[in-house]
C-alpha cells in the first residue's frame, strides 16, 4: 500500500507548510510492490477529471521507475489511458521508505505499508 | 400501476428497518411506496416496525429483488395476492387478482407452505388451509424440493417479546398474508460471513457484524464508490462498505489498532480473508484534525464509529492543560532539537489530548461538508443517554449544508446509540474545519446536547448529581 493514488492526495500539513508548498511529497528509500487491483472506469475518470495533480503522479510515478505515463495531461480519456491510469494509481504499492516534504523536509515513515503521517508537537500551528 | 408486496423482516433493530429500505431505494433509483390504507389494517399499523410484516408497492418486481439482494433485515420478499383477519377475506381478495398468479397454473411445479409467525400450526390444520385454496385449481406438478414457484401462507400472533400480561396463555391471531415467494433476503447470509468471531483480526471495539452492514448500507457502497473511514480502528466498516464493491480509504490517529501484533497490517488479513484486500485503498496514520488531504470534495461516503469514550476515548494531537508546564514551553521554543528527537525515533508517538465527543461530532460533520462531494453521506454512531436525549441534540452538530436524512436507535436501556445518516445536501464546496480558525457561527453552541461528556456520564452510571 501507499499506492500512487494516496500520495496524489497527501501534503505535508506542518505548520508553515500548505497544500501547495508542501506537496508532492518525494519517495526515498522505498520498497515497491506491484499488486493486481480492480479496475473500475467510473472510479478512475472521476479521480481523473476531478482530482487528481498530473505533475505530481507523473512525478511520483518516475521516482518509483515507471515511465509509462505522457508528460502532458492527455485529454482524451480513452480505453488505453485508463488501463495505464489504473495501473499506475493503484496497482504500485510503496511498502517501506519515507515521504520528505519539499518545504520543511519532514520525514513521513511508510512501514508495512502504513504511512506515519503524524506531526511532532512543534509544527502543529 | 404498482405491485403490491409482503416483506417479511428479521425482528432486529427495528428502527434500521425503513432508513435501509430507503437507501437501497436511493441507491437503484426507485420507490418504496407506503400504502395509503390496507383492508383490515388500523392506519398506525401499517409499517409498524414492531412487527414482522410490512406491505410495500413497488413498481416492478426487479425492484424487489433489488432490496432482497442488500438488506440485511429482509428475510424474504413475496408477491402479496391476500391478506386479512380471516381466510374469508384471504380468499376473496386472492380471487380477485387471479390475474397475478393464473399464468402458474397450468404447469409450473410449485409447494404450498402455511407457518406461523410466533405459533405453531398443527399438520392437520396446516392441510385444511393448503386444501382451502383449491379455488386457485394450480395443475402443475407438486415439488416439495425444487419447485418453480412457492406459494405461503402466514399466520401472524403477537411477537412474545412484545406480548402483554392479558395476552397470556392465549394466542390471538393477528394477521393472515397469502403470496408467492419472490426472493429470500441474499444479504442476510453476511451476517454470518462478516461474524466478528470468525474473523482473523479484531479488537475489543469491533462493530458487530450486522451493525457494520447497516452502516455500509447507509453510505450507498457500490462498485466505484469511495468511502473514507476517519477513525478507522480495526476497520469494521471498511469490510462490508468494500464488500458492497467501494473501495475504502482509512486513517486513524492510533496505527497500533489498524496493524495489529502481526507482520502485515491485521486490517489487510482480515480483508483478505473476506476477499476485498484490493478495495482497501489505503490505510494512513493520522489525526484527522490534523490531516494530510490536500483536497475536499473527495469521498462518496464517510462512514465512521467515533471513538466515544467507554472503552477508548477519542484522542487529537495536542497537550492537556495540566502538562503544559514550563518544560514543555521551554522545549516548543527550541524546535530544531525537538525535531531531533522526534524524527530520529522510529516510532515517535505525539502527546495526545482527549477529544470530548459534543466537538467530535461538531467538526466530523463539518469535515464530512468539506470531504464529501454533492449528495455523499456521513454515516455515524453517536451515544446518548437515553433519558436526557432530544432531537436537538443532533441538530446541534448540524451546519448549512448538511441534513439528516434518517436517525435510528440501538437501545441499551439507560443509554443508547444512534445511528446518524447525515447528507450533503449543497453543491458549494467548504473549507476543512481545522483550517483557517474555527466558524463559531450560530447559536447551536448554546444547547448542551446529552452527549456531551458522554464518558464521565456513563461511569457515574448515568445518576445525577
Amino acid at each position: 500500500m501507499v499506492r500512487l493514488i494516496t500520495h496524489n492526495l497527501l501534503a505535508c500539513h506542518a505548520k508553515n507548510c500548505t497544500q501547495t508548498k508542501g506537496f508532492p511529497l518525494a519517495f526515498n528509500d522505498v520498497r515497491v510492490e506491484t499488486k493486481e487491483a480492480e479496475f473500475n472506469a467510473d472510479f478512475l475518470k472521476s479521480f481523473y477529471e476531478r482530482k487528481i495533480d498530473w505533475d505530481a503522479l507523473v512525478g511520483a510515478a518516475k521516482q518509483l521507475g515507471d515511465t509509462s505515463l505522457p508528460l502532458e495531461r492527455p485529454e482524451m480519456v480513452d480505453d488505453d489511458f485508463l488501463q495505464l491510469l489504473h495501473h499506475v494509481l493503484l496497482e504500485i504499492h510503496v511498502e517501506e521508505g519515507e515521504m520528505i516534504c519539499p518545504n520543511c523536509k519532514h520525514v513521513y515513515k511508510i512501514r508495512d505499508g502504513i504511512p506515519n503521517m503524524l506531526l511532532a508537537e512543534h509544527e502543529i500551528g | 400501476m404498482t405491485i403490491r408486496y409482503l416483506v417479511f423482516f428479521a425482528q432486529v433493530h427495528p428502527e434500521f428497518r425503513l432508513p435501509e429500505l430507503q437507501s437501497i431505494a436511493e441507491l437503484y433509483g426507485f420507490q418504496v411506496i407506503k400504502p395509503a390504507s390496507l383492508p383490515g389494517v388500523s392506519e398506525n399499523e401499517i409499517w409498524n416496525p414492531s412487527r414482522p410484516f410490512w406491505v410495500i408497492d413497488l413498481e416492478d418486481e426487479a425492484h424487489a429483488i433489488a432490496l432482497a439482494e442488500r438488506c440485511i433485515l429482509i428475510k424474504s420478499i413475496y408477491e402479496l395476492y391476500g391478506h386479512g383477519n380471516t381466510y374469508e377475506d384471504v380468499h376473496s381478495q386472492t380471487l380477485a387478482c387471479a390475474h397475478l398468479w393464473q399464468r402458474f397454473k397450468e404447469d409450473t411445479s410449485f409447494r404450498f407452505i402455511v407457518t406461523a409467525y410466533s405459533d405453531r400450526i398443527p399438520m392437520s390444520r396446516q392441510k385444511e388451509i393448503v386444501d382451502s385454496f383449491a379455488f386457485m385449481d394450480m395443475r402443475g406438478k407438486i415439488d416439495l424440493k425444487n419447485p418453480d414457484e412457492t406459494f405461503t401462507c402466514y399466520e401472524e400472533y403477537p411477537d412474545a417479546r412484545y406480548k402483554t400480561k392479558e395476552d397470556d396463555g392465549k394466542n390471538t391471531l393477528l394477521h393472515i398474508f397469502f403470496g408467492r415467494l419472490v426472493t429470500v433476503g441474499k444479504a442476510r447470509a453476511l451476517v454470518q460471513k462478516f461474524d466478528v468471531k470468525k474473523r482473523s483480526y479484531y479488537g475489543n471495539t469491533s462493530m458487530e457484524a450486522e451493525i457494520s452492514l447497516l452502516m455500509a448500507n447507509q453510505t450507498l457502497a457500490s462498485p466505484g464508490k469511495f468511502i473514507y473511514d476517519p477513525f478507522m480502528g480495526t476497520g469494521s466498516m471498511a469490510y462490508t462498505a468494500a464488500q458492497f464493491g467501494a473501495f475504502v480509504f482509512g486513517s486513524d490517529i492510533d496505527g497500533r489498532q489498524m496493524r495489529g501484533k502481526g507482520d502485515s497490517p491485521g486490517i489487510m488479513i482480515a480483508a483478505t480473508q473476506y476477499g476485498v484486500a484490493p478495495r482497501i485503498i489505503d490505510l494512513c496514520t493520522f489525526d484527522v484534525t490534523r490531516n494530510p488531504l490536500r483536497c475536499g470534495d473527495l469521498f462518496d461516503a464517510i462512514v465512521t464509529d467515533p471513538p466515544y469514550g467507554v472503552r477508548a476515548g477519542a484522542k487529537r494531537l495536542g497537550r492537556k492543560e495540566s502538562d503544559r508546564d514550563r518544560r514543555v514551553q521551554k522545549r516548543l521554543a527550541n524546535p530544531e532539537r525537538e525535531l531531533l528527537q522526534t524524527t530520529a525515533q522510529e516510532d515517535y508517538v505525539p502527546p495526545t489530548k482527549p477529544y470530548e465527543l459534543s466537538d467530535l461530532v461538531r467538526d466530523l460533520v463539518r469535515l464530512a461538508r468539506y470531504l464529501l462531494r454533492p449528495n455523499g453521506r456521513l454515516v455515524f454512531f453517536l451515544p446518548t443517554v437515553t433519558d436526557e436525549y432530544e432531537a436537538v441534540d443532533v441538530e446541534t452538530a448540524l451546519c448549512s449544508g448538511m441534513e439528516v436524512v434518517a436517525n435510528s436507535v440501538q437501545d441499551f436501556g439507560n443509554w443508547g446509540r444512534r445511528l446518524i445518516t447525515i447528507k450533503k445536501t449543497t453543491n458549494e464546496s467548504f473549507g476543512s474545519p481545522f483550517e483557517d480558525g474555527e466558524e463559531t457561527d450560530d447559536d447551536s453552541k448554546n444547547h448542551v446536547p446529552a452527549h456531551k461528556d458522554f464518558r464521565e456520564k456513563y461511569f457515574k452510571r448515568f445518576q445525577k448529581n
